[in-house]
């Protein structure tokens, strides 16, 4: 996904586009640029990284049209070069994209044998060279001539010097909407870019050009003929554009759990991605901090289970003072930002040990990447809301893969035994997405708890983690305090602490686990905690040993974890919710921390 | 959204079990293949069906009627020529204003394949599975959210997602058809391409049930995955001294013998005789009016309607076609096997014969391993048979 800004009218372009796309880094941002018609030239800036590092090297200027491009590479790395405004070999014409040209190898070729020069790699540079080719003089012909030569997605905003007052765009199947003001117009890639100065706005469908002058907007489709349609008044602000809808970030990204599976998996050939790398496996690593490290914790119940493969996870930060005795293991490192000072640290330290390494990231080309020797990215896209959550879901997606990859490689793991787990990962989605529509339910449930001041969250196998990361949450967003413990070592000490005003949240689901649970739960009960379980759908008889019950529906034993930590991520954002407290900006906390 | 499932084919890679039923309509745990997807769309509330219908679409229609007994609405189309998938859509043109759900009525689906789809589904989609084999099916590459091809049994490995021919298209598919019919191509496939170079079609990765059955021996695999999820229920007479574990549908009117023993999960239709002292171990499917005599030992095998399979037999692995009658001593043992069908040589590991409707088997008769014999075969008493035995043939 990528964000794209175009404007065209009177005052000072720059500071306009940049803020408005600034309002799109939502959609991504490991690279912008801008492109701005400056005294009869056309003047390209742009820099890898955040939109707040291009603001850095950006030089002031008096252009009053323009536009600019926030990139999240899928596809291709992110850098400088590949970052957009691309220009024609002229100088002349200027040109984002967002989407996808099917057929760009093709264009390519026929473009370089018409003697045009290449700059990138990336399939939006043939579309500015076949504009070129078809400019004669009027930026909208040449548009129209050009979308008949090029098959896929795209929303194209280009500007060119001849016509200084004007911004072309085009559209298909990737989102661009104008907004109307006041002999000024604008256009973006979605409405919070363009609230601060408008209200007034015109969607674009597939197949359409659009002509932009500060004093009209002119729209017209794939034929040329002339497209009347009323504007729309957006009545919300730029923050709820954001959210979709949602009350918080948090919330919509809870909600993307079931689509952050499904996308981790579509496609994913984990022996390719690993490039042949480490063959056999002895022993492994997973190294990580925060909610990563949880993920960590579930990834070496998985491996040891489903791989027969000794696993360790550890804390990043912790990982330089441990030592390995015998076999170098496989270190697996978990960064959703990829930048993580900690496990960048550990990475290196990995290295220097002669350890073979892979990350586990959400984001393309993150520093990480460049410590290991393969990257698996989690394809959650991307995450605003300070606590993980879809992304933790991705992360332990992409660990339950690696697991049955490992298991089928060194023989633990059946042809049919594999098939089974990745049958019933393919329905993971399905079974979260009914813990989703469970929501109500638990917004209940959370209502009766939000009081506390304290609580302890159990579980035992490899949803002992997942209580560690149902805690986390809890604590993170609500402000309770809130302790995880295997549910076997509550009575070795932190039963002392039980009483009527500590509930206890257990993870009680239909496992091999189930029994042990809940005598565990009858433990606490028997101090007065309040008792909240989570539990499997249709078993009657944990109802009758609880005070509440969240249902997630059955699973194979080692998938649990994904309807699990959605309905506990669901219960944290309604405690917090309840108590009032800021979810998507908590107190004292940063989204990926880059300092040790 | 309707649903247009396409019915029209016969299957002949099924051999001898389409001789006088299309393949949507072979029993798999004693439900039709076809059954499986109406109940499966019924499952998601897409209750509009209609569907293409051809070779003894009287069979299809008898069957399901207007649909009211599976809490469905079916209207029929017929496809006269089967051309192919693209051409047997076009037969269901003005059926519907709004989107279409095509899909294939050969494979056995569930509701939770379909509702991962529908949940996710936008525009022009298609449905993709994971597969061991994937050189077996149409396998796609994927950008991305995307659908960047599909190729039909490729050589070469592209990826492990395979297409489970479930599509959802908007109601301009009709014209698309159209429009590459003129050309010549009939083909689904080539109406998504043609699709995927002017706009995304999207991929989405569905869990839940999709079985394909190709080949007779696919039917048994098909059977023991639909038995998994068999409901429990006894009727008819179990007399004393049956022992029944696991599993076991029991339909009305069948009589259970003493001695009897049955391992689940097996189904056994309406009136049948079994026993005294006969053996059903996992994953058998008896139809309706089966007879099975004393001492007789069925396996991992799937037994259409009227058949009877007389004492001392011994089925493994097997596939038996309506109506067969066996005298008694019949010996179809699994082992691995080399059958060759519709011209390509399969080897399967775990087969024992594969026997046509109406075929007569004198009493000691013994299959090998892939015996493959076609409608009203008649096999002499004490004869030992193997490789493939046409239509109406006498084995000596």
């Amino acid at each position: 996904m990528c964000g794209i800004v175009g404007y065209v009218g009177q005052r000072e372009a720059l500071p306009l586009l940049l803020d408005s796309l600034k309002r799109l880094e939502y959609r991504g941002y490991d690279s912008a640029g801008v492109a701005v018609l400056e005294n009869g030239g056309v003047v390209i800036q742009k820099n890898k990284g955040f939109i707040a590092d291009l603001e850095g090297i950006l030089r002031a200027s008096p252009a009053v049209t323009g536009l600019a491009h926030t990139r999240w590479a899928t596809h291709g790395k992110p850098s400088r070069e590949n970052a957009h405004p691309f220009l024609d070999c002229s100088g002349k014409l200027a040109l984002a994209h967002n989407g996808i040209i099917e057929n760009y190898q093709e264009l390519r070729e026929r473009l370089k044998a018409e003697g045009h020069t290449f700059t990138s790699e990336t399939d939006t540079e043939s579309m500015v060279h076949l504009l070129e080719k078809h400019y004669q003089g009027d930026l909208r012909d040449a548009m129209r001539h050009a979308l008949k030569e090029v098959h896929g997605t795209y929303a194209f905003v280009a500007v060119h010097k001849d016509e200084p007052h004007v911004v072309v765009a085009a559209r298909n199947e990737s989102p661009l909407v104008v907004g109307l003001g006041t002999d000024e117009n604008f256009i973006a890639s979605d409405v919070p870019a363009l609230l601060k100065h408008t209200q007034r706005v015109l969607y674009l469908m597939d197949g359409e050009v659009v002509h932009l002058t500060p004093e009209r907007v002119d729209v017209e489709d794939a034929e040329g003929h002339v497209v009347t349609r009323e504007p729309q008044r957006i009545t919300w602000n730029v923050e709820d554009a954001e959210k979709g809808g949602f009350d918080h970030f948090m919330l919509k990204e809870i909600y993307e759990a079931a689509d952050a599976i499904h996308d981790t998996l579509l496609g994913r050939d984990i022996a390719q991605e690993l490039n042949g790398l480490l063959r056999p496996v002895r022993a492994v690593k997973l190294v990580a901090m925060g909610t990563s490290y949880h993920a960590a914790l579930v990834g070496k119940y998985l491996l040891e289970n489903v791989a027969r493969i000794p696993a360790t996870a550890e804390l990043a930060s912790e990982y330089r003072y441990s030592t390995h005795p015998g076999d170098k293991p496989l270190v697996v490192l978990i960064s959703q930002s990829g930048e993580t000072a900690d496990t960048l640290g550990a990475a290196r330290e990995a290295r220097r040990r002669g350890c073979p390494s892979v990350a586990i990231s959400n984001v393309l080309g993150s520093s990480i990447t460049r410590e290991v020797d393969a990257t698996l990215y989690t394809r959650a896209g991307i995450e605003i809301g300070v606590a993980a959550t879809k992304t933790f879901i991705a992360q332990v997606t992409l660990l339950t893969l690696l697991a049955i990859h490992l298991g089928r490689e060194s023989g633990a793991l059946s042809p049919e035994a594999a098939h089974r787990l990745k049958e019933g990962l393919r329905s993971v989605p399905r079974a979260v997405t009914a813990v989703l529509n469970d929501a109500e339910a638990i917004r209940e449930v959370a209502e009766r708890y939000a009081q506390a001041h304290s609580m302890f969250v159990i579980g035992r196998g490899v949803n002992y983690p997942v209580a560690m990361e149902g805690a986390l949450k809890v604590k993170e967003i609500s402000y309770i305090h809130a302790e995880a413990y295997a549910a076997g070592e509550l009575k070795h000490g932190p039963l002392a602490l039980l009483t009527a005003e500590t509930p206890v949240v257990a993870v009680a689901v239909k496992d091999a686990t189930y029994e042990k649970t809940l005598s565990n739960i009858g433990e606490a009960a028997a101090r007065g905690s309040p008792i909240l379980a989570i539990g499997t759908v249709g078993d009657t008889e944990l109802e009758k040993r609880v005070d509440d019950v969240i249902r997630v529906p059955a699973t194979d034993p080692m998938l649990y974890p994904f309807p699990v930590s959605v309905a506990l991520q669901l219960f944290a954002y309604h405690l917090a919710r309840t108590r009032g407290c800021a979810i998507d900006k908590p107190r004292n906390l940063a989204k990926s921390v880059t300092v040790e | 959204m309707n649903a247009i499932i396409l019915a029209a084919g016969e299957g002949a890679r099924m051999g001898p079990f389409t001789a006088s039923e299309p393949k949507v309509m072979i029993p798999v745990a004693n439900r039709p293949i076809l059954e499986y997807v109406v109940s499966a769309l019924v499952g998601v509330n897409l209750r509009d069906i209609t569907m293409v219908v051809g070779y003894r679409r009287e069979r299809i229609m008898n069957h399901f009627a207007d649909g009211k007994a599976f809490g469905a609405h079916i209207k029929y189309v017929t496809q006269a020529k089967q051309l192919g998938t693209a051409h047997a859509l076009l037969a269901a043109r003005g059926s519907s204003p709004e989107e279409v759900l095509v899909l294939p009525g050969d494979n056995i689906i569930d509701a939770g394949l379909l509702s991962d789809f529908l949940g996710r589904h936008e525009g022009t989609s298609v449905l993709l599975t994971e597969s061991d084999e994937p050189e077996r099916y149409g396998v796609a590459e994927v950008r991305g959210p995307n659908l960047v091809r599909l190729v039909e049994k490729p050589k070469q490995r592209i990826s492990n997602l395979v297409s489970t021919g479930i599509l959802a298209f908007p109601p301009s598919v009709f014209e698309e058809a159209a429009a590459l019919g003129e050309t010549g191509s009939h083909d689904l496939t080539d109406v998504l391409h043609e699709l995927v170079q002017r706009g995304a079609v999207k991929a989405v990765l569905s869990g839940g049930t999709w079985i394909d059955a190709a080949y007779p021996w696919d039917l048994l695999k098909a059977n023991a995955a639909a038995l998994a999820g068999l409901h429990e229920v006894k009727a008819g007479t179990i007399e004393k001294g049956v022992t029944i574990r696991g599993k076991v549908g029991i339909g009305e009117g069948t009589v259970l013998r003493s001695g009897t023993y049955i391992q689940g999960p097996c189904i056994i239709g309406e009136g049948c005789d079994i026993g005294p002292s006969a053996v059903l171990l996992p994953a058998t499917s008896l139809g309706k009016d089966v007879r099975v005599g004393a001492f007789t030992v069925i396996e991992n095998s799937l037994v259409m309607d009227s058949a009877v399979l007389g004492h001392h037999s011994l089925l493994q692995s097997s596939v038996v076609g309506e109506g067969v009658r066996g005298a008694g001593n019949l010996t179809a043992a699994a082992g691995r096997a080399s059958v060759e069908m519709e011209g390509e040589w399969h080897t399967v590991a775990n087969l024992g014969g594969m026997i046509g409707e109406d075929a007569e088997l004198g009493a000691g008769a013994v299959l090998e391993p892939g015996t493959l014999l076609e409608s009203r075969v008649r096999v002499a008493a004490g004869a030992r048979v193997r490789g493939r035995v046409p239509a109406g043939g006498m084995v000596m």
